[in-house]
């Protein structure tokens, strides 16, 4: 036992980890294979005849794993992008140009003391990041990335969206009171004055556009806003599509109104007593809720995944090419066109530059191949399916707004919470009150029954 | 024998009331761990209905060093505060009595470590009152034109402090981009970034050097667009405005009554400037105007800043254009014994009015030394101007101030 132990002990905590972390595994492992060879049938006929189950659980696996790229891609964008405006340099050690940063931040917090300080309520304390995360993650789940490519298509998305993304402020709320802290404290009351404010202008700056379209669900606006750009709501509805904006800037507590965790004021609001994972929760859930807000505004008013020209349907080019049709070629052209490619592009430059060594030649030339493979296959992939040509418009799109948001973050100062309010209830309620009623005007006299 | 105990585990703490939770209220409460000593320490430490103690400082991001402000809240309007000095405190003045004269300069020094050179000013023109000193013409004109590039440098920084505590990122680094340009052409001429120890009894430590000039040219070229392109981010910003406008009023009476001094004072429309009420050096023969403001806001208080900017401009091209050829050191003794006497000399710096009081007994070191420094006097003026005010005005009014807590607790 002693020697057990002691060579317990002895170990680091990585190897710790692995030493409880593989049994486990492997356990599971064992288990899920003795399931599949007692129960395989079953369970099989199962998800056939519940195909929509098979089809939440993997939406769900896929916008959870992808919540956490998405954010160290916001958070290097965020990073880099401050630095380049603010004339520095910014993050460019790890990885080329620093563009894995924010994945080593990501590991750092994974590996720090996870501290709860003295007085927290532990249990609270412990959930508050999970709610702030849950609940971005959720919201990710009804955005129309692509035709065919969301997580689930709610006939009321937008207002599960809103419910949702309100479910945030408890969790601030939470880590809040619970931190035993006052900085911690105001913090949490201050999201929770804010969010409940602007929760108001940006639910009600929508009501002119569901007027407009008749439908909650975001797939459904998203078709609507087919053809041309001019088919997009942003220009039936100007003034609806500033308030959300800014409305939406509030509800993601971004600059000017992240009063929430106004670092010269409050230290860091809720997040002052927060480390280690928690902390990166807190973190990533922000940067999630970035992209959840400007892919939201993209779905409602730029059109969502569609292009902004719609080619006429003669211009249309029709790669109707099945790789299938092409037998045992397609097993030879796999396993021969790579090498031949790369010695073809590798040969220009050993035959060209005599001072370069052949092995240099060759990686060049397999760069060079992986660079063509993918704008083929992916130019390919661009043309003949609807889905890849959309998402890359959707993330297209959804990303200059991240941008915008990045760029605000670089430019302006913070408002004061009784101007923010004032703002909230003196300008845009009356403001998106008017859309709605010129709108409805509108719709009854253009469409009279 | 008593066993050491492990390695690893210290002593618990015993009963320090600083460390301990107070199980009764349930919180951690900012009072001091001493009974209240003055009725305005009773009354401060004592809680009225819905009001709280939330300790700012010394650790917070935005008390500019290591201020730490017992703060009275009523929700999130200040409703009292408590500054508590001293983190800083390394006891220059008492320094300085114990270095013979050319020593205790140096000692003056990290004052203010953002305008050095207006710390030495004061106490270099003292000693020379003492020893009656009549300094070399063109060491003059180095000083005015060396003092006047650091005021150029804190200001930017001001700006860019200012921005940070209302939460704007960018305006800070575009401030120490003027500021390392300075710091630079500084460092060139004085041999240090920060704490520079240029100024002399009689004169200033080295002459003009090439480096310094051609970099003095190349910034003074552009000095002008530079900052006004700074500028427009913050100056035409609506929020930035909107929040600095009507913010810590300060009246006139209250700006005498509390000895405010330079930029806070000029911005309640008091044109009072050391180098035009109490001449001194070159200054009679330069031109340069004095801006004044008459709201007395943060905005005023910003806006005074930015107008001296220019102004400091122009009297760096009157000094690089009448600069005399001649000695910048007058010829003096290496020990200096002034005869027993007191002497005091005001400078204009950028936050106001350095001073230094020497009084000599006749040895190689200065009998008493008293520093007069802005920010500690302007810290005083906190506590009629935060009361009333949001957490977050609260600290633009203190970054207003433009307080460094190195002069702060000396």
């Amino acid at each position: 036992m002693t020697a057990v132990a002691r060579s317990w002990g002895r170990l680091t905590l990585a190897g710790k980890i692995l030493f409880t972390v593989i049994p486990i595994l492997l356990l599971l492992t064992a288990g899920l294979v003795l399931v599949v060879v007692l129960f395989g049938k079953p369970v099989v006929d199962f998800l056939a005849a519940n195909l929509w189950l098979v089809r939440f659980l993997v939406a769900a696996t896929a916008v959870l794993l992808m919540s956490v790229p998405t954010a160290f891609l916001i958070i290097y964008m965020e990073m880099k992008v401050i630095a380049l405006m603010n004339l520095r340099i910014g993050p460019d050690r790890v990885g080329p140009f620093g563009s894995l940063l924010s994945v080593v931040h990501g590991l750092k917090v994974l590996m720090k003391e996870d501290f709860s300080p003295t007085g927290s309520d532990r249990l609270v304390f412990t959930l508050a990041p999970v709610v702030v995360y849950m609940s971005a993650v959720m919201s990710l789940l009804v955005l129309p990335f692509a035709p065919g490519l969301f997580g689930a298509d709610i006939n009321i998305g937008l207002l599960y969206l809103f419910a949702v993304g309100g479910l945030t402020v408890v969790g601030l709320l939470m880590a809040g009171w619970s931190s035993f802290n006052k900085y911690s404290l105001l913090g949490g009351l201050r999201s929770a004055a804010q969010v409940v404010s602007y929760e108001i202008p940006l639910t009600l700056s929508v009501v002119g556009l569901l007027i407009l379209t008749g439908t909650m669900s975001l797939n459904q606006i998203s078709l609507n806003q087919a053809g041309w750009f001019t088919n997009w709501y942003v220009f039936q509805q100007p003034l609806g599509a500033l308030i959300f904006f800014i409305a939406a800037t509030a509800e993601g507590n971004r600059t000017p109104f992240d009063l929430t965790e106004a670092d010269s004021e409050i230290v860091a609001g809720f997040a002052t007593e927060y480390s280690g994972m928690r902390f990166g929760f807190f973190f990533f859930a922000e940067y999630v809720n970035v992209f959840i807000i400007s892919g939201l505004f993209v779905a409602l008013f730029l059109g969502g995944w569609n292009a902004p020209i719609a080619w006429p349907e003669a211009w249309a080019i029709h790669l109707t090419f099945d790789p299938g049709s092409t037998g045992m070629g397609l097993l030879f052209a796999l396993l021969l066109i790579p090498p031949i490619l790369i010695l073809a592009l590798a040969a220009p430059f050993y035959v060209g530059r005599s001072s370069l060594p052949w092995w240099q030649a060759l990686i060049i030339g397999f760069v060079l191949f992986n660079v063509l493979a993918i704008v083929v296959v992916g130019g390919w992939a661009f043309i003949s399916l609807d889905w890849v040509a959309g998402l890359l418009w959707f993330l297209g799109k959804t990303y200059v707004f991240v941008f915008t948001f990045v760029w605000m973050r670089g430019t302006l100062p913070r408002v004061r919470i009784d101007q923010l309010m004032g703002f909230a209830w003196k300008w845009l309620l009356p403001a998106s009150l008017l859309n709605l009623f010129v709108t409805a005007l509108a719709v009854i006299v253009m469409n009279p029954r | 024998m008593t066993a050491a105990p492990p390695h690893g585990q210290r002593e618990a703490p015993s009963d320090d009331p600083r460390v301990q939770l107070d199980e009764a209220a349930g919180v951690f409460e900012p009072v001091p761990p001493y009974p209240p000593r003055t009725e305005r320490e009773a009354e401060f430490y004592t809680l009225g209905d819905g009001e709280m103690f939330i300790n700012m400082g010394p650790q917070h991001p935005s008390t500019h060093g290591v201020l730490r402000i017992v703060l009275k809240l009523d929700g999130e309007v200040v409703v009292d505060l408590d500054p508590v000095l001293g983190y800083l405190h390394r006891g220059v003045e008492k320094l300085c009595e114990n270095a013979d004269y050319h020593h205790s300069i140096a000692y003056l020094d990290p004052l203010e470590y953002i305008s050095s050179l207006f710390c030495e000013w004061p106490g270099v023109l003292a000693f020379e009152k003492l020893l009656d000193v009549q300094v070399p013409r063109r060491a003059e004109y180095i000083r005015v034109l060396s003092t006047e590039l650091n005021r150029i440098l804190s200001h930017s920084m001001f700006i860019g402090w200012m921005a940070l505590d209302l939460g704007g990122l960018t305006p800070i680094l575009y401030g120490l981009i003027e500021r390392d340009e300075i710091a630079e052409m500084l460092a060139a001429l004085t041999g240090q970034r920060l704490l520079y120890n240029y100024l002399r009894i009689g004169g200033v430590n080295g002459d003009l050097n090439h480096e310094f000039m051609s970099r003095l040219g190349d910034w003074m070229s552009r000095a002008t667009t530079q900052i006004e392109a700074n500028l427009g981010l913050l100056n035409e910003n609506e929020i930035f405005v909107r929040r600095m406008r009507g913010l810590g009023v300060m009246d006139r009476e209250t700006a005498f009554r509390m000895a405010v001094t330079g930029p806070s004072l000029r911005a309640t429309g008091v044109p009072l400037d050391f180098r035009r009420a109490h001449p001194y050096s070159v200054f009679p023969e330069l031109e340069f105007d004095i801006p004044t403001r008459d709201e007395g806001d943060c905005l005023a208080r910003y806006l005074v800043r930015i107008d001296e900017i220019k102004q400091s401009l122009r009297i760096i091209d009157q000094c690089i254009h009448n600069m005399p050829d001649g000695p910048v050191m007058a010829k003096l003794p290496r020990l200096l014994r002034p005869r027993p006497g007191r002497a005091y000399a005001a400078v204009e710096g950028p936050r106001g009015q350095y001073a230094a009081y020497v009084v000599s007994d006749g040895t190689d070191q200065p009998f008493r030394m008293r520093i007069h420094d802005p920010s500690f006097v302007h810290l005083q003026s906190v506590g009629v101007l935060m009361p009333g005010h949001l957490i977050a005005d609260a600290m633009a009014v203190m970054a207003s101030l433009d307080p460094i807590m190195g002069g702060v607790d000396k």
